[in-house]
């Protein structure tokens, strides 16, 4: 009998415990369900049905997937965004490595210039669009006056289909470089000095050490680093929808932005969710292959 | 022999390595590797031995005094160009790289024709038996296979001098000592040029043709495995060299029907032969030290003969240590484990006077002794 009630007890000592984890975790669930998973579920429910908003949903199957096979626009967009991410990520990498191979140095004041080049990271993407509008405007834009200072001719930075987008992909890397810069600073700071001393006895130049012992060493962080930022570059949208509205011609469409005109300027909700859909499976399949080719075997 | 001694000796000339905050790392040191020789540089930790090797190397820059590689002054040359390899204690091996790639990488560099890269590298797997890891990486090692892949890569590449640095620090006790046979049976093999340094007196004893003897920055003594042990220059070298360490008993010399030593307290008395001992002043405020096996039993009253009480017994086997204490002194003696005494028995000790050393109690030197 008593070791049916310590059982008992046992059990309601589980029990409030259990609940209070619950109570804990409450905030981050209700926040999960109401902004993550009630609109993904919606959105597939979505994607086989035409919706305007205001009149009520109607099923049409698998429609908004045979219209967006055939949406030159969609392909576009998919083009024009791949444009970005092919000028965006490799510069970013190339900055964001120079910047921490300095910081990583014995420099005076490193401590402000790892504050000041963090500090676009966490200002508003509008704030930073508008201020780069001002910079890149044809007449008026403080880089084109300068370079007619200096006696060059104006560039015209966001009117030409062509300059367009790598103006964005410009502007897109110098704001977040900053978290790059960390990211590889961590990295840098993970080799053990002991290996440079080896490369240098081994005969290694300067060069030499950083090809042979930074750049494979640092293999996580550029895994890290690469599809951090094709994740962020995919959802690229706040800067080409201010600067430019996704012109001139289409050149700066990216795709986020082309299903957010299609949901909320054309109400097209039902096909902006099978683009969404459809686009969401381009990130993972292009994440794969990145894993594939940059990722290095492991160590530890 | 000298023309060739010149090309691959190290020799030190009052060397000097003070860091920016002002620590003096290395202090004056002056001293000679010839051709062919293995050094090893030994002191406790802290004591600059590794910064002396990181000069040799040259990942740390003098701040005074030369150091040469063969003919070759080398303070302004950097490591690369140096021609001396390093093992490192932690071995530094790449890990991105297999076992090959870490042994073929500093030849890579030098541009060494690929087949003899091959050639370098397999005949040095043969030799440390990593043949059949080659195309393993680090991680995948065991860590004696690390040791001898670290070894691998500077036997290849053939350089004047080898640097190891606390080689087999990070390996446990069994496989430290086959890794120390198999560096000795390397360093007859190849006949290079070796500056070691270790903490670990059995390896500095063991593999030194000669010892230098490190303590705070500063040059104790140079000499070889018994020269340093029978003849300590030193109150520090006497105590650091020997297990257990050698016995100190303060006092001062009287002369009272010939040379005497008198301990603190009274307790110990010996008779010396004042004719060992040409330079000591009567009244001399002195530390005798005599190592454990200078120390026996006695079982009749004889002229060196202290008595004292057993504190502690260790039995290693074949000899056991006797800690017994006299007055305020504990002295070490080494007996032979089946005549071992009883605790708290009261012994009589004899010491061997042959064997004793003395040292001036305020500068630590060792007074010199005559030799018949």
């Amino acid at each position: 009998m008593p070791e049916r009630v310590t059982k008992n007890r046992r059990w309601r000592v589980r029990l409030r415990e259990a609940q209070q984890g619950y109570v804990l975790v409450a905030p981050y669930l209700l926040h999960l369900s109401v902004f993550f998973g009630y609109p993904l579920l919606f959105a597939f429910v979505l994607m086989f049905h035409r919706w305007d908003i205001v009149t009520p949903m109607e099923f049409v199957g698998l429609k908004n997937f045979w219209r967006l096979m055939r949406d030159d626009l969609f392909f576009r967009a998919l083009l024009n965004t791949g444009i970005f991410l092919t000028i965006h990520i490799p510069l970013q990498i190339v900055v964001a490595l120079f910047f921490a191979e300095l910081l990583n140095r014995p420099l005076k004041g490193r401590g402000f210039f790892r504050a000041a080049y963090f500090m676009p990271v966490v200002v508003s993407g509008v704030v930073i669009t508008i201020l780069f509008q001002q910079l890149f405007a044809f007449d008026t834009g403080l880089i084109n006056r300068m370079l007619q200072a200096l006696g060059g001719e104006p560039v015209p930075w966001l009117v030409s289909p062509a300059l367009a987008m790598p103006s964005i992909a410009i502007m897109a890397t110098w704001k977040n470089v900053g978290l790059y810069i960390v990211l590889f600073l961590a990295g840098l700071q993970h080799i053990p000095r002991h290996l440079y001393e080896a490369a240098e006895l081994d005969g290694a130049n300067a060069w030499q050490r950083w090809w042979h012992v930074t750049l494979p060493m640092l293999n996580p962080t550029m895994v890290t680093v690469v599809v951090l930022s094709t994740i962020g570059g995919f959802s690229l949208f706040i800067e080409p929808y201010i600067l430019t509205g996704g012109g001139p011609l289409n050149a700066t469409l990216s795709a986020v932005l082309y299903i957010y005109n299609q949901a909320f300027y054309f109400n097209h909700m039902g096909y902006a969710a099978a683009l969404g859909f459809c686009f969401a499976i381009v990130i993972f399949l292009v994440v794969l292959l990145q894993r594939r080719f940059v990722e290095t075997d492991t160590w530890s | 022999m000298r023309e060739t001694a010149r090309k691959t000796g190290v020799r030190l000339e009052h060397v000097w390595k003070i860091y920016d905050n002002g620590y003096v790392a290395v202090e004056d040191v002056t001293f000679e590797v010839a051709e062919g020789e293995f050094m090893v540089l030994l002191g406790p930790s802290g004591c600059g031995k590794t910064t002396l090797l990181r000069l040799v190397a040259g990942l740390e820059t003098a701040s005074r005094g030369t150091i040469r590689i063969g003919d070759q002054v080398v303070n302004d040359v950097p490591p690369r160009d140096r021609d001396i390899a390093m093992v490192f204690q932690n071995y530094a091996l790449y890990p991105h790289m297999t076992v090959y790639e870490n042994m073929a990488f500093g030849l890579k560099l030098r541009r060494v024709p690929k087949t003899e890269i091959d050639r370098r590298v397999r005949a040095a797997a043969r030799v440390l038996e990593l043949e059949h890891l080659l195309d393993r990486r680090p991680h995948q090692l065991s860590g004696g296979q690390r040791q001898r892949v670290a070894v691998g890569r500077a036997i290849v590449r053939e350089p004047r001098v080898f640097l190891f640095d606390e080689p087999l620090s990070n390996l446990d006790a069994r496989l430290r000592v086959e890794m120390r046979a198999e560096l000795a049976r390397l360093h007859r093999e190849l006949g290079r040029t070796v500056l070691y340094v270790t903490h670990d007196q059995v390896e500095a004893m063991t593999l030194g043709q000669r010892i230098v003897v490190l303590n705070k920055g500063r040059v104790q003594q140079i000499g070889t495995p018994l020269e340093v042990y029978h003849q300590p220059a030193n109150r520090f070298v006497a105590g650091f060299i020997g297990n257990p360490p050698m016995n100190f008993i303060e006092g001062r010399l009287e002369h009272r029907d010939g040379l005497r030593f008198v301990g603190k307290g009274g307790q110990v008395q010996l008779m010396l032969n004042a004719a060992d001992w040409p330079k000591v002043r009567p009244g001399q405020a002195v530390t005798l030290g005599v190592r454990p096996e200078a120390v026996a039993l006695a079982t009749v009253e004889e002229a060196a003969v202290m008595r004292g009480q057993v504190e502690t017994v260790e039995v290693l086997g074949a000899v056991a240590h006797l800690y017994v204490r006299i007055g305020e002194a504990t002295v070490v003696a080494q007996v032979d484990a089946s005549v071992r005494p009883a605790l708290a028995q009261e012994v009589a000790l004899r010491i061997d006077l042959d064997r004793i050393h003395l040292f001036d109690a305020e500068t630590g030197q060792a007074l010199p002794r005559a030799r018949s």
